[in-house]
């Protein structure tokens, strides 16, 4: 006999009652004015959760309650053979019950959790941007390059000659490739942008004067080129975008609906959004490295127009300590600078390329325009210096 | 009141029975607990995760059930029904719904425009059928909860009022707030008992205008504190808008700590407005003799918000059952509901059996509109 409330659910009165499961296999209620009974194959007996009170739903629509999930559980298991209740209803609060299980529910969804973040984001937005129109592309990088004209880039100062040779220089290199982007160079007086080359996920790829002015051989723009056209040819823009939202996803299915917080641990996915766009940065130099051996052009000028820009920088001890906040990697692992001093005696920029991390002139590389031109510009206030070759 | 509460299930009929004539204060109470709601939390997730998000439909039954069951009023707890397939299919023909207008924009971005006019007349019917299904699957001593609000009532709230907030540049938002409560408890029934929203739309004025000052000059600080580290760190990286930002980010840890600090003062503001906001809400309602209390305090109810914000920062998460505890228990235990002595004289609406399909479909979009 369990104690416990009947009420008819007719009206909210409460009726002091006891249950009884017989070996028969019927439930009754005891003490009240008129006797309830029915198969235990007919009622209904709620879920245990936790310690909340027990239903045992009558098909007539009245409940009998109990805070006693014991005694009810018990009863169940006495009959339960008897009348072939079903086994497995429990097992869910079996596990909710233990704190072992807990503890390794909690190793699960962090290890899957990661694991989902480092690799599934990034393979689904591969997969989902793979599946998307090159219409996509065009449509994620519009106006960007208005924006950028407005309030960073002037017309390039280079001798129209010296323009001409360099664009159709650049139709030579992407002419054979069939993706269905359209490339395009566009070159810029890089203002305060300095010695940089960024691609826009059409295809256009803008290079500064500044930077052609740092090269030694057209050589090393071409390799700086190849870098640019992996990340169209990549679409890494589109990708980073899928990626952030896949990201953002995650981060509010698992601590979404509380209510007292909402953007604050924007900081986590932050770091995650950085280590991809180092993955986009270390696929394109492979795509870089792998186009200049097609085409016979040597690997080491790629390295030694890295290295003059991360030394024009001056900053790159400091990012090798930050790589983790750093949507570049290290200039140290994507090229061998042999001689950087030797190199760079040799002034070969303006005034302004002097310039340290903290140049005065340098723009605000986080503006919503360079974040939707490239994934790879930087979004972290904490790498302030320009970042060369996106 | 406090003996039946004592008296838990050892007591069929409460004490508030024995006394029809005067009245009584019935205070909420909330037995759950963090620990165990933490297990409950955590294994439910990870048979969400691998099941690829299915289990979440019974994972969320579970999880109302667990608050409601847990919430008593005169000795007695409140019971969720959802059924988890009925949730689970709402789910899944909203998602196949999802997936085929991001097909049809892809093929035709005109399609977008298809969205316009279904969001407006949309919004209002699945908010009616939440609120259908919120009221019809929620019990108090075997009696139902139910919702008599209409189609045209919620578009007249909820798209009506809305365009009259735009055009009077937001001047009516605390009556529009006011609005929005009143359809959904006004609206509101206990069995045949149907409830009467009483707040006046002056007190939502108050604490909307109050929270609005209180937010200014927040913002405002916020500001000229950026502006006075920025201005510091000038020194050190020359001048120009460039070296403000890079002066910015070279404050690393000084800035996110400055964040969190602002992050803080927005959570107790937060506070505020909730505190006021839930105590002009539910403390408005009137349901036949009885009247819901609702007595929040600024202080408590802020420091619960902070301290679970950094609980959950700090723990990545892991704090967050004890949190969600935490904030059921202060609202719950800070309500009450002021009695003419008889709970036991409610009846049952039989008139919601017959409308099983309103139920199902409000099934599909079980959205949580806070309140």
């Amino acid at each position: 006999m369990i104690p416990g409330r009947y009420f008819d659910g007719h009206s909210s009165a409460p009726v002091e009652a006891t249950l009884e499961v017989c070996a028969d296999g019927m439930v009754r209620v005891h003490g009240l004015p008129e006797p309830v009974a029915a198969p235990l194959l007919e009622v209904e007996i709620s879920d245990r959760i936790g310690n909340i009170a027990r239903r045992v739903s009558f098909p007539h629509g009245g409940v009998f309650e109990t805070p006693d999930n014991d005694a009810i559980d018990a009863a169940l298991d006495s009959v339960r053979d008897v009348v072939g209740l079903r086994h497995g209803s429990g097992l869910v609060n079996w596990l909710e019950s233990r704190w072992q299980v807990a503890l390794g529910s909690v190793a699960g969804v962090v290890i899957i959790t990661i694991a989902f973040l480092v690799w599934g984001v990034p393979a689904i937005a591969n997969w989902a941007a793979g599946v998307m129109p090159a219409s996509m592309d065009r449509a994620i990088g519009s106006g960007s390059l208005d924006v950028l004209d407005r309030i960073a880039f002037e017309d390039s100062k280079l001798p129209k000659a010296r323009q001409r040779e360099l664009k159709t220089m650049f139709t030579r290199m992407t002419a054979p490739l069939d993706d269905d982007h359209d490339y395009e160079l566009e070159l810029r007086d890089g203002g305060g942008l300095g010695a940089n080359a960024f691609a826009l996920p059409s295809g256009i790829v803008v290079m500064t004067d500044q930077l052609v002015e740092l090269s030694k051989s057209d050589d090393e723009l071409r390799a700086v080129l190849a870098h640019e056209i992996g990340h169209v040819r990549g679409r890494h823009a589109l990708r980073h975008l899928l990626q952030a939202a896949g990201i953002t996803a995650i981060a509010t299915a698992l601590l979404g609906d509380v209510s007292s917080i909402s953007g604050i641990l924007s900081a986590a996915p932050a770091l995650l959004d950085a280590k991809n766009s180092r993955d986009f940065e270390t696929e394109a130099d492979n795509f870089a490295r792998q186009w200049l051996k097609d085409n016979r052009v040597p690997e080491a000028s790629f390295d030694a127009i890295l290295c003059r820009l991360s030394h024009e920088e001056g900053s790159d001890a400091r990012k090798k300590d930050f790589d983790f906040f750093s949507t570049h990697p290290a200039t140290g692992k994507r090229a061998s600078c042999k001689a950087p001093a030797a190199e760079s005696a040799k002034p070969a920029e303006p005034a302004e390329a002097e310039a340290p991390a903290d140049n005065p002139s340098g723009q605000a590389p986080s503006s919503d325009s360079m974040e939707l031109t490239e994934p790879s510009e930087q979004q972290l206030p904490a790498e302030p210096g320009p970042a060369p070759i996106s | 009141m406090n003996e039946s509460i004592a008296l838990e299930g050892a007591s069929g009929i409460s004490a508030s029975d024995a006394r029809p004539a005067s009245r009584v204060n019935l205070p909420f109470e909330f037995r759950g607990s963090g620990g165990e709601y933490f297990r409950i939390w955590i294994v439910n997730l990870l048979l969400t995760i691998v099941t690829l998000g299915i289990y979440s439909a019974w994972a969320k039954v579970r999880r109302l059930r667990y608050f409601y069951g847990n919430t008593y009023l005169d000795g007695h707890p409140f019971e969720f029904h959802g059924r988890p397939l009925a949730i689970l299919k709402g789910r899944l023909i909203v998602f196949v719904a999802y997936l085929a207008f991001v097909f049809a924009a892809q093929v035709n971005p005109l399609a977008a425009f298809i969205l316009i006019p279904l969001a407006i007349f949309g919004v209002p019917w699945i908010i009616l059928k939440s609120r259908l299904f919120q009221t019809r699957m929620s019990s108090y001593r075997n009696i139902r909860f139910n919702f008599h609000g209409t189609y045209g009532g919620a578009l007249g709230v909820f798209v009506g009022w809305y365009l009259l907030v735009a055009v009077t540049i937001g001047i009516l938002y605390p009556a529009w707030v006011k609005k929005r409560v009143e359809y959904s408890l006004d609206n509101a029934a206990y069995g045949t008992q149907k409830w009467s929203f009483l707040t006046t739309t002056g007190r939502f004025y108050t604490f909307c205008l109050i929270t609005f000052g209180l937010g200014i000059v927040a913002y405002a600080g916020f500001i000229f504190m950026v502006i006075g580290v920025a201005k510091g760190a000038q020194a050190a990286h020359g001048y120009g808008p460039a070296a403000d930002i890079a002066a910015l980010a070279g404050l690393g840890l000084g800035f996110w700590v400055m964040v969190l600090g602002f992050a803080i003062v927005a959570l107790a503001i937060w506070g505020y407005y909730q505190a006021s906001f839930l105590n002009a809400s539910f403390g408005g309602v009137q349901i036949g003799g009885n009247y819901l209390r609702s007595n929040l305090e600024i202080g408590p109810l802020a420091w619960i918000y902070v301290t679970n914000l950094l609980g959950i920062v700090f723990t990545l998460g892991l704090f967050y059952p004890w949190a969600k505890v935490r904030q059921m228990r202060y609202q719950l235990e800070n309500m009450a509901v002021d009695s003419d002595g008889n709970l036991s004289g409610f009846m049952a609406d039989a008139s919601p059996k017959t409308s099983a399909l309103g139920e199902e479909a409000g099934d599909f979009f079980d959205v949580d509109f806070g309140l």
